[in-house]
């Protein structure tokens, strides 16, 4: 009998040791990634809009609770409207000519060559992604600025005999920002869609060109159909990017001349660092931060949750 | 009707031969045509990156200019189809080394005499000198406009250490933490574990761009606006979700055998992490300390916005501010070594790593 309580006793001490072992691991191991996810992701989001609601200003005071800056954006901001027809013209420009179909025939074209040649060119397409932001854009500064001694200036003048040199940043800056982005949006595009196409299955090509198919009926039936969810994910993923982000933007040309390149999200970083309306840029990301938060929970369906979820085998801890 | 075979057809097996001369016919064409294409599409970034190289070893800087550009582009385009044609000719090795050597020598002796005079290595003087500021025209037009003293405008090598540091400590700190929780995720059995992951993987495809605006409040709210710390934290949690994701990604492919032979054996979980997981991951480890250290070397927003007092330079903001007196004034030559001198460590860090990399693009975001 009391063999038996003393195995229970040692039964249950040994269980409560392991339940202080199983919360101590959740500590160590959780504990700091749960410390910054909740200081950099939950604490701003709910900063932000708390800050919505009020009229932080340049001196960081805040001194009501209105929805005033709703009511403006929706009403009385007279700029929006042409900031939010300029980002989609510019979202849909870029998407369209290079991080869709520049990387799909980036892909088609540098996986048709032999291994060593296709890893060159995508690797020089990937140049631009690779370097610093900033010298991504003095490059493009440089090469595009209005005297006869910039690259662009000297290979129209020389090569395409245009007789004055051209002013690109004055006078198409919104074409500038949408080559500028896709030269870095293609290889997005292409190293996605280059590992699809890789993971075709060979005797699939075999097969048509037994049967006598071409090339471009080979792209059209077999690589095509293979591609359409990557071309799904690339599209809305770099959509969302696009929309989000105006890095090379504020470097290129500051959301000048003029207005003319503000796309919304540079708008409102204009708004809340260059007016230091903090209220009225917070709220205005807002309109950035749903849809983020609603595509991030649509990337549910993009992944093989069955495959992640996969059962843990060893029970101790 | 007489049943004709092949042979009886007069010239059937130079039919054949035709169509087999006709398909290696299209396809060379076929080949000539992408490769065209390629080279084609790529010309203008090469252009521009060696045009970057050739002004930060130019010696007459009063303006952007193409005049070493074009000359240098005349020569080794030339010599480097040569180079590609005689790998085709050489019939043995030692032919084609000692053809190439006579092309590249030629190339050299070329250059030197057409090109020698343009060229120096003064524009990099900024690496051994710490005290280039005062000549530094930029940085004295930039002094006139601003109003900071040519001191304030620290050397390169303050900046690059700033970049330094934020660019490893966010990495160890990334890797640290990512690789416990990804572990932790993949492996443990643990309440709410399939939330966790599900808001993991919302985590790691949210903007956090969108973030900037509380970001600074909060920021400045804990008293870290304005410090190298601050900005490195925001990276830190920047980069976290995705390298957790990724990490994840790793520890699955990990057997579970080999731990569970580690726990028979007597080890803890937490010696079995360390001695007998880790070990399997190192590429993963690899590939994401990759990307956050570049990520850390090359962030500009954050840097801009968050280090608003200009006390602490970092390399892309010292690169910013070089070429913010856009006309007259700056020593291009000096910027594009200095943008070269940027640009290097990433590129071989790239270099270095790609192997680990696409096997993150495989392992990791597929799983």
């Amino acid at each position: 009998m009391a063999a038996i309580t003393e195995e229970v006793a040692v039964r249950a001490r040994s269980h409560g040791a392991m339940r202080t072992r199983q919360r101590l691991n959740l500590v160590i191991f959780m504990g700091p990634a749960a410390i910054i996810v909740a200081l950099f992701f939950a604490l701003p989001v709910l900063v932000d809009i708390f800050i919505a609601f009020t009229d932080l200003g340049r001196t960081l005071q805040i001194s009501e609770f209105s929805l005033k800056n709703f009511d403006r954006a929706f009403t009385g901001d007279s700029r929006l409207p042409k900031v939010l027809f300029l980002t989609a013209i510019y979202v849909f420009g870029t998407l369209a000519f290079f991080n869709v179909t520049f990387g799909l025939i980036l892909a088609l074209t540098t996986t048709a060559l032999p291994d060593k040649a296709g890893g060159f060119f995508r690797t020089i397409w990937l140049l631009p992604r690779m370097s610093p932001s900033v010298v991504y854009i003095v490059l493009w500064t440089w090469s595009v600025h209005s005297g006869d001694s910039s690259l662009v200036n000297q290979v129209v003048m020389n090569l395409f005999g245009v007789e004055k040199p051209l002013d690109l940043l004055l006078d198409a800056p919104v074409v500038l920002i949408i080559l500028a982005n896709g030269f870095i949006g293609a290889s997005f595009g292409m190293i996605i869609l280059t590992s699809a196409v890789r993971g075709i299955p060979e005797h699939l090509f075999f097969a048509a060109k037994a049967d006598g198919a071409g090339y471009f009926s080979i792209v059209r039936h077999i690589t095509m159909p293979a591609l359409r969810w990557p071309l799904t994910y690339i599209a809305i993923w770099q959509t969302l990017s696009l929309v989000v982000s105006f890095e090379y933007i504020l470097l290129l040309t500051g959301g000048g001349p003029f207005q003319d390149t503000t796309v919304f999200a540079l708008y409102i970083y204009r708004r809340a660092f260059q007016s230091g309306q903090y209220g009225y840029g917070a709220a205005m990301a807002l309109f950035l931060i749903i849809p983020g938060i609603i595509f991030a929970l649509s990337a549910w369906r993009f992944t093989n949750m069955q495959k992640m979820m996969q059962e843990p085998r060893i029970e101790v801890h | 009707m007489v049943a004709i075979t092949a042979q009886e057809v007069p010239g059937s097996q130079s039919h054949w031969d035709d169509l087999a001369a006709k398909a290696r016919t299209r396809r060379r064409t076929g080949l000539v045509l992408i490769y065209g294409f390629l080279i084609a599409a790529s010309i203008p970034i090469i252009t521009a990156y060696f045009w970057l190289v050739t002004l930060s070893f130019s010696a007459r800087l009063d303006d952007i200019n193409t005049e070493v550009l074009w000359p240098s582009i005349f020569i080794l385009v030339p010599s480097l189809v040569a180079i590609w044609v005689w790998a085709m000719v050489a019939r043995t090795r030692t032919q084609a080394f000692i053809g190439w050597g006579i092309i590249c020598l030629a190339t050299v002796v070329i250059y030197w005499w057409l090109l020698g005079d343009e060229l120096h290595t003064n524009n990099y003087r900024f690496l051994f000198n710490r005290d280039f500021n005062a000549e530094n025209k930029s940085i004295v037009a930039a002094e006139d406009r601003l109003g900071f003293s040519a001191t304030a405008f620290p050397s390169v090598w303050t900046a690059a250490l700033n970049s330094l540091f934020i660019a490893i400590l966010s990495t160890i700190i990334v890797t640290t933490v990512a690789s416990l929780s990804a572990y932790y995720i993949s492996r443990f059995q643990f309440p709410l574990r399939v939330s966790m992951l599900r808001s993991l993987l919302v985590l790691h495809a949210f903007p956090s761009m969108t973030l900037i605006i509380p970001m600074f409040l909060v920021l400045w709210y804990i008293g870290l606006l304005d410090t190298l710390w601050g900005v490195m934290l925001v990276l830190v949690g920047f980069e976290l979700p995705f390298a957790i994701f990724i990490m994840k990604g790793f520890f699955d492919a990990v057997p579970w055998e080999i731990e569970m032979s580690a726990i028979v054996d007597g080890a803890t979980r937490r010696q079995a992490f360390v001695r007998v997981v880790l070990p399997h991951v190192v590429h993963g480890l690899i590939a994401i300390s990759v990307f956050t250290f570049i990520r850390g070397w090359e962030e500009y927003i954050f840097m801009f916005t968050f280090l608003i007092n200009n006390n602490h330079w970092t390399m892309s903001l010292f690169m910013f501010f070089t070429i913010q007196e856009n006309s007259l004034g700056i020593d291009f030559g000096l910027v594009s070594a200095v943008a070269v001198f940027y640009v290097f460590p990433a590129f071989v860090l790239y270099a270095f790593a790609q192997k680990y990399l696409l096997q993150m693009s495989v392992g990791g975001v597929k799983g």
